[in-house]
């Protein structure tokens, strides 16, 4: 379908209603958001979200051709606008008086620059290089499902999701373990920053979170300066930048401890996510329990549902561009400086790329389309890590356990309150253990 | 610059021969340097995003070789794939494969 039929299709009064009035600010919209996002692709594929101030990008063709134009819609300028939005000189204040100093996010930057940062990230995780990682991550799946099977039941995000993709970081990174909380805390700090959902007193508090872990970084990254070891600090720390002109630059301090900082958070907040929305469908849909149960020995299936689950429940919901000269987005001019998000919530849920994109489906052709990990020079560098991480952890769980089941209504299931992940903050399950 | 010869049939259908590629590049790295259509190569090289597709020319098959179990499962989720698919960052230039003719998958 051409964006012209589609924007002309109609909505039904309540559709109307629903465009006229929602918006991402509303914490039950950022709950269930599907048909939200249905009516404004269908009814306004760009539309303006007056509470947030910002352009909400809901077809996949036009996420994609935003993804695909870095230099019109930037990223420096989107997500350094986003981050703590209304009160940015307070927030920047706070971690260079207590925190140590201000670090914007080198890998949120615009090519060219962005265009050395991210090779030097993208060398350490190569589908091969990700693939020798995946005994040792096996283990620690394994080690902390032992702990928890026993039990026939737990809390799905707290007990297996959140410390699982913590456990894994920490060991990518060189930390110490036993910091779960800890790293948990600091990660709910960095995205809330986000996540245009905070009030002053909320920003002030999660600013003084990162302030302790840039801290705790910075303290490490020192160590590792003098003591280099086998682990992604000391790559950061002691990396080298190949320039065009053939000379090697090393990286800043600032920039150095953005990129760990981003290393921890980024890969670690969205990985649980979707560990726990697994958890969810599981939980949910007997027959995807079922059917991942009798393919478990497969690794194309194994692969495709990791896929399909992050189309259907993709974990970061929206992610910001802003615009650097006036631009049309299928058939809606925004100004220069407008802020954008792309919605890959939606994008994964558009119907006329993904049809039935509600029904969990490996087959499907172009399963391979989706949004989850954003596109374009941005997409996201830990995508290989993020896939294998979920696989895993979908084959031990599945051996292990069975009849996974709600231990909590629906209706009661509370999600993160915030734009840029849709996320659930606790899954109470019960479930049968298998022998594994 | 090499001396290596690449013919690229990109995406809209326009053919393009570099007759001055390096050895040790890979097929993605040569396409996005020459701004070649329909060549993305989103993950850099890492074999993860499967926006570098093309199709081997039948005649080069042989020398290029089948893909390894992680490009092919790359492979598997990415649209319109043929029997001679490959992944253009996945195929590094040596002089085995100066001439190699390959199209841009859509």
């Amino acid at each position: 379908m051409d964006s012209q039929t589609q924007a002309k299709c109609p909505l039904s009064q309540d559709e109307q209603a629903l465009l006229a009035s929602g918006t991402l600010k509303d914490e039950a919209i950022l709950a269930h958001p599907h048909d939200f996002y249905s009516v404004m692709r269908r009814g306004d594929p760009v539309h303006y979200d007056e509470q947030l101030g910002s352009w909400l990008v809901t077809r996949h063709e036009d996420i994609s051709a935003v993804q695909n134009d870095p230099l019109t819609f930037s990223v420096n300028k989107g997500y350094h606008t986003q981050q703590a939005r209304g009160m940015q000189d307070e927030y920047q204040d706070i971690l260079r008086r207590e925190g140590g100093g201000y670090f914007p996010d080198a890998i949120m930057s615009d090519p060219p620059y962005h265009t050395r940062i991210r090779k030097l990230m993208e060398s350490a995780f190569t589908a091969h290089r990700v693939k020798e990682l995946e005994p040792r991550i096996r283990e620690i799946v394994i080690d902390l499902l032992d702990s928890v099977t026993g039990k026939g039941q737990a809390d799905s995000v707290k007990d297996i999701a959140v410390p699982l993709t913590i456990r894994v970081i920490v060991e990518q990174l060189g930390l110490e373990h036993g910091l779960e909380e800890k790293i948990s805390r600091w990660s709910v700090a960095v995205t809330a920053q986000i996540g245009r959902m905070q009030n002053r007193e909320q920003m002030i508090e999660n600013a003084r979170q990162i302030c302790d872990l840039q801290h705790y970084l910075i303290g490490k990254m020192k160590e590792r300066e003098t003591d280099p070891r086998e682990d992604m600090i000391s790559d950061i720390v002691h990396a080298k930048i190949a320039m065009d002109d053939g000379s090697v630059e090393v990286l800043t301090f600032e920039e150095a401890v953005s990129l760990i900082r981003a290393l921890l958070i980024a890969g670690n907040d969205t990985t649980a996510t979707a560990i726990g929305n697994m958890f969810y469908i599981l939980a949910t849909r007997p027959d995807v329990a079922q059917a991942l149960s009798d393919n478990v020995e497969d690794d194309r299936f194994l692969t495709r549902f990791v896929e399909e689950l992050l189309r259907i429940e993709p974990p970061v919901r929206a992610l910001s561009r802003m615009t650097t000269r006036e631009v049309t987005i299928g058939e809606t001019t925004l100004p220069e400086g407008a802020h954008v998000l792309l919605v890959y919530g939606s994008g994964n849920d558009d119907e006329t790329v993904f049809p039935c994109p509600r029904d969990f489906d490996v087959s499907r052709g172009n399963i391979g389309r989706h949004v989850a990990f954003g596109g374009g020079p941005h997409r996201c560098v830990g995508l290989s890590l993020a896939r294998m991480e979920i696989k895993v952890m979908a084959r031990e769980i599945i051996r292990r356990m069975a009849d996974i089941k709600l231990a909590i209504a629906p209706e009661d299931i509370r999600y993160v309150p915030t734009v840029a992940t849709r996320t659930i903050e606790s899954l109470p399950i019960t479930f049968t253990a298998r022998a594994a | 610059m090499g001396n290596l010869t690449v013919t690229m049939t990109d995406v809209n259908g326009v053919t393009r021969v570099i007759d001055n590629a390096e050895p040790g590049l890979s097929l993605m790295e040569l396409a996005k340097a020459n701004d070649v259509a329909g060549i993305m190569g989103d993950c850099g090289g890492g074999c993860a995003c499967a926006t570098c597709h093309v199709y081997v020319d039948a005649a080069w098959w042989d020398r290029v070789g089948a893909p390894d179990d992680i490009e092919a499962s790359m492979l598997d989720m990415a649209e319109n794939v043929q029997p001679r698919s490959r992944l253009g960052c996945q195929i590094k230039l040596s002089a085995e494969l100066d001439g190699i003719t390959v199209t841009v998958a859509p």
